[in-house]
């Protein structure tokens, strides 16, 4: 008997045991369907864990029964918590995104240097920014994305980092722009043709404030924007994403010139794999846009291709395609102020269709743990027609070829030094016919004192001849340190020069603009150069709370800009003195981790013509950047806020008797920008999705960035993503 | 969490609501906006003279680049050589179309001469004849004051070739 109670007792506590626990596993992956491995999988409070293997997968065995929450993390990647999980039977299978963090500050890597750095490292102001954002946002195009970055303005689609650009209709670009380290400009205006960014396969952006003419030559005269384009991905992956939205009707009856709803909408498609040692990328993408403002539409296609071939692990060769077709209104200034939206009479039909192809290949060697090399060479064809009452054209192709070499003399000594050559041939009945040669040659090193001292100093000397000009010679040295004073305070500091040379655009462009305004050449036109100071510091009052700050400093001689001359026509001269001066702060605190993130940046800049002793034009002297995003998963929210000063300068002649061409183009204003955004993470089936809805400038806030053409006007965009 | 977000949200549509709302459109205006009035010549024309021009500058002239665009900001027709008199009306006779002129206030008007017989930019060609001035004293010039929607009436210049004003900086 007592041996059938002690069976039945034992049988009992099997079954009982076998019954009351069970295992929760699942897979990890990122938001690109790719396997996360090693994310440590634990349920707080207990002493139940695992971690993920290389697919992605783990398995946490012989937990009671019961209701846990679960929490993956991993460097890099924002924690996730997984919360009531019902476990009632013998396994229960989740499966969990993680994203990566955006706006990181700490073991950040930027190679904008030309090697790979940790960010807390540099002598310079830099910010990094992850792709999520994009998708946040509902950004279209790269330059609404730059439009939240501290330091970075957007006036109309033209970049400036710290005042370095005003408004000049994209001639002559003062902020060099690159992908994957090659540069990325039009050989003819110098231009940046931000639609032709791959978003969907950007891996991270680099954005260096301050000249880099050491590393990269003319055009980096006012900082750098590197963009690293995704390695293709080790599984097969396909992203679909689409957009649809709509502008809201005009805050005044008066404006409205179109009783509909004005429309806009993307389709993307991405396809990534391995195949043995070659990666490949495939996307092709659709966009268009009614706009709210008439004879201000666009419609583009792009496909890009990015291919990577592994040859050894110290050895990979990568190409890059990136090709964009478009047609758009050319809108370029309203009527008056009463007819805001509409363009001034003669201009309803002008259009500008253009085509180009951006190809870049990228060798890299690994000759030893010392020495590395890489060779890059690319070519940018650019080809727009302007179709208006005079029919304008221009046709670029540029080439270029660099080669670095990367020496580790020590483990406390660098040396970086390149080689480049760049010729551009142009064609147009606007700027000439021009040809165009470059060539530089640099070298830049860092040595580590001490562990908490770096210092770093380099030069480049530049040739470059544009067509019959006379040549210019350039050397441009720079130095920096940055020296750890103590675990949290990190102290930087640099001095740097900077030239550039005028673009085809800026020296022969000769063109009527309509009102009887020309553009006229100027042969005369030389380059301009710059010398630079900053002083800034990092301080990480704890892990969650972040400070930065700098003061910056920039003297400009023969400063390129547009000018009104005495015969009433628009000429690019050179100014003989400016300068721009500046303080920017930077707070980024996590006031509940992992879930409300709070950034707010400051910058007060001081722009001024010193020969006529007023602002520059287009530089807003105070500039407030908020962000404050909530992440809970599967939830997503943000609210962002921007604020300009009104604008001291911008171009009267335009304005103002005589020419007045611009009816009321003086009509600005403070800007306040408000947007708000609000996702949800879910599965169709077994397959990670995303949906966003995103309004923006929510108080239908009235403003110009460019004198006659008002901002765009309140909208709203819901966005979907799915991943496979 | 649900006061908040209902406090949120209110506050947020009383923003929407409540806002400055930036740039706003012009008033109308349905009346043209210039200026008119005649010139008076006393004196022996010059022969030599090609043309005889009414100009408006935005600001005095204190050195040569602010004869020219944009410090001028408008020019009426050339007056017929050996005129006694010449009214004229902006509207009617402006003498460079892509020149406009609006509300504000213009400190110098005067009447030039030049022998060139293109319009010249050039300072060095013109020579003032008559400035638009208080009480005949043309070492004081008045300011032409110009009203949205309205025609300024009585902008009169007395050019006198046997007193000829002071010169602005620059020319011959």
């Amino acid at each position: 008997m007592k041996k059938f109670f002690f069976l039945l007792i034992l049988s009992t506590s099997v079954i009982y045991s076998q019954s009351s626990t069970g295992t929760i596993k699942g897979r990890v992956v990122a938001v690109d369907n790719s396997p996360l491995e090693g994310v440590n999988v634990f349920i707080p409070t207990t002493n139940y864990g695992s971690a993920t293997d290389i697919r992605g997968f783990f398995e946490i065995k012989n937990i009671p029964f019961g209701v846990y929450n679960v929490e993956f993390s991993l460097i890099g990647y924002k924690k996730e918590l997984k919360e009531n999980i019902d476990l009632n039977q013998i396994s229960v299978n989740v499966t969990v995104i993680l994203y990566e963090a955006a706006f990181e500050t700490k073991q950040i890597i930027v190679s904008a240097g030309k090697y790979e750095q940790d960010k807390e490292d540099l002598s310079v102001s830099t910010t990094v920014l992850r792709p999520e954002i994009i998708s946040q946002k509902s950004i279209h195009s790269f330059d609404d994305l730059l439009r939240y970055v501290p330091g970075v303005q957007m006036t109309m689609d033209q970049v400036s980092i710290r005042g370095s650009s005003g408004y000049s209709k994209g001639a002559g670009t003062r902020v060099l722009t690159a992908i994957d380290g090659v540069p990325f400009y039009s050989g003819d205006m110098g231009d940046i043709v931000w639609e032709m960014i791959p978003l969907q396969d950007i891996e991270r952006i680099e954005v260096i404030k301050g000249p880099a003419s050491s590393l990269y030559g003319s055009t980096a005269i006012g900082g750098v924007i590197n963009i690293i384009t995704k390695s293709a991905s080790k599984n097969p992956f396909t992203n679909f994403k689409s957009y649809i939205g709509t502008y809201d009707k005009p805050s005044y009856d008066i404006w409205k010139w179109d009783d509909s709803y004005r429309t806009f909408y993307g389709l993307s498609l991405t396809h990534s794999n391995h195949y043995k040692n070659l990666g490949y990328t495939f996307s092709i993408k659709k966009f268009d846009d009614m706009s709210y403002r008439q004879n201000d539409y666009y419609k583009r296609y792009t496909a890009y291709t990015k291919l990577n071939y592994l040859f050894s692990d110290s050895s990979n060769l990568s190409l890059l395609a990136n090709y964009l077709y478009s047609m758009r209104g050319n809108y370029l200034y309203w009527k008056d102020s009463r007819n805001a939206l509409i363009p001034k009479p003669g201009e309803e039909n002008n259009k500008v269709r253009s085509n180009r192809l951006f190809l870049s290949l990228i060798y890299d060697k690994k000759f030893s743990d010392s020495f590395t090399a890489q060779f890059k060479s690319s070519y940018y064809r650019t080809k727009f027609d302007g179709i208006a009452i005079e029919f304008t054209t221009s046709t670029a192709n540029l080439f270029r070829n660099e080669l670095i070499g990367t020496f580790n003399l020590s483990d406390k000594f660098r040396l970086i030094s390149g080689l480049e050559f760049s010729y551009t041939k142009v064609k147009s009945n606007i700027f000439k016919s021009p040809d165009y040669f470059g060539s530089g040659l640099y070298a830049q090193m860092e040595y580590n004192v001490t562990e908490d001292l770096i210092l770093n100093a380099g030069a480049r000397y530049d040739y470059l001849k544009l067509d019959t000009l006379k040549g210019a010679n350039a050397i441009t040295p720079r130095a920096g340190l940055n020296y750890k004073l103590t675990n949290e305070l990190i102290l930087r500091s640099s001095i740097g020069t900077g030239f550039r040379v005028p673009t085809p655009s800026e020296v022969f462009t000769s063109a009527g603009v309509g009102g009887g305004i020309d553009v006229i050449e100027n042969p005369n036109l030389t380059y301009e150069t710059s010398i630079s100071f900053e002083a800034g510091l990092l301080y990480n009052y704890s892990k969650s709370l972040r400070f930065d700050a700098a003061f910056y400093q920039t003297e400009y001689n023969d400063f390129i800009e547009p000018n009104l001359t005495y015969t009433g026509d628009i000429q690019f001269i050179n100014l003989p003195k400016a300068r721009v001066q500046g303080i920017e702060a930077i707070i980024d605190w996590d006031f509940v981790p992992q879930m409300f993130k709070l950034n707010i940046s400051y910058n007060y800049m001081w722009s001024k013509d010193i020969e006529r002793e007023k602002a520059m034009k287009y530089r807003p002297r105070n500039v407030l950047y908020t962000n404050l995003s909530y992440n809970h998963y599967p939830f997503e929210a943000g609210i962002d806020f921007r604020f300009w000063s009104k604008v001291e300068e911008i171009d009267d002649a335009l304005v103002e008797p005589p020419l007045n061409y611009v009816k009321e183009g003086n009509k600005r204003v403070p800007v306040y920008v408000a947007d708000i955004n609000a996702g949800f993470n879910f599965f169709i089936g077994s397959l990670p999705a995303k949906t966003f809805v995103s309004l923006k400038n929510i108080f239908n806030y009235n403003y110009v960035e460019f004198l006659g053409n008002i901002a765009p006007i309140r909208n709203i965009t819901l966005s979907f993503e799915l991943f496979y | 969490m649900k006061k908040i977000i209902l406090t949120v949200s209110i506050i947020i549509l009383f923003l929407i609501n409540g806002c400055d709302k930036g740039i706003e459109p012009a008033d109308e205006i349905t009346s043209p906006t210039g200026f008119k009035g005649k010139v008076t010549f006393s004196g022996n024309w010059n022969n030599n003279i090609k043309r005889t021009h009414l100009v408006v500058f935005k600001k005095p002239i204190n050195k040569d680049d602010d004869f020219f665009p944009p410090n001028l900001t408008f020019v009426i027709d050339s007056i017929p050589k050996g005129a006694s008199q010449f009214n004229y009306n902006s509207l009617e006779n402006n003498y460079i179309e892509s020149f406009t002129i609006s509300a504000g206030e213009y400190s110098y008007v005067v009447v030039a001469q030049s022998n060139t017989p293109a319009l010249s930019l050039q300072r060095k060609d013109w020579v003032v004849i008559g400035v638009y001035c208080e009480n005949g004293d043309q070492t004081k010039p008045k300011k032409l004051i110009i009203n949205a929607g309205r025609i300024s009436d009585d902008i009169n210049i007395d050019v006198n070739f046997n007193n000829p004003p002071p010169q602005p900086p620059g020319g011959m």
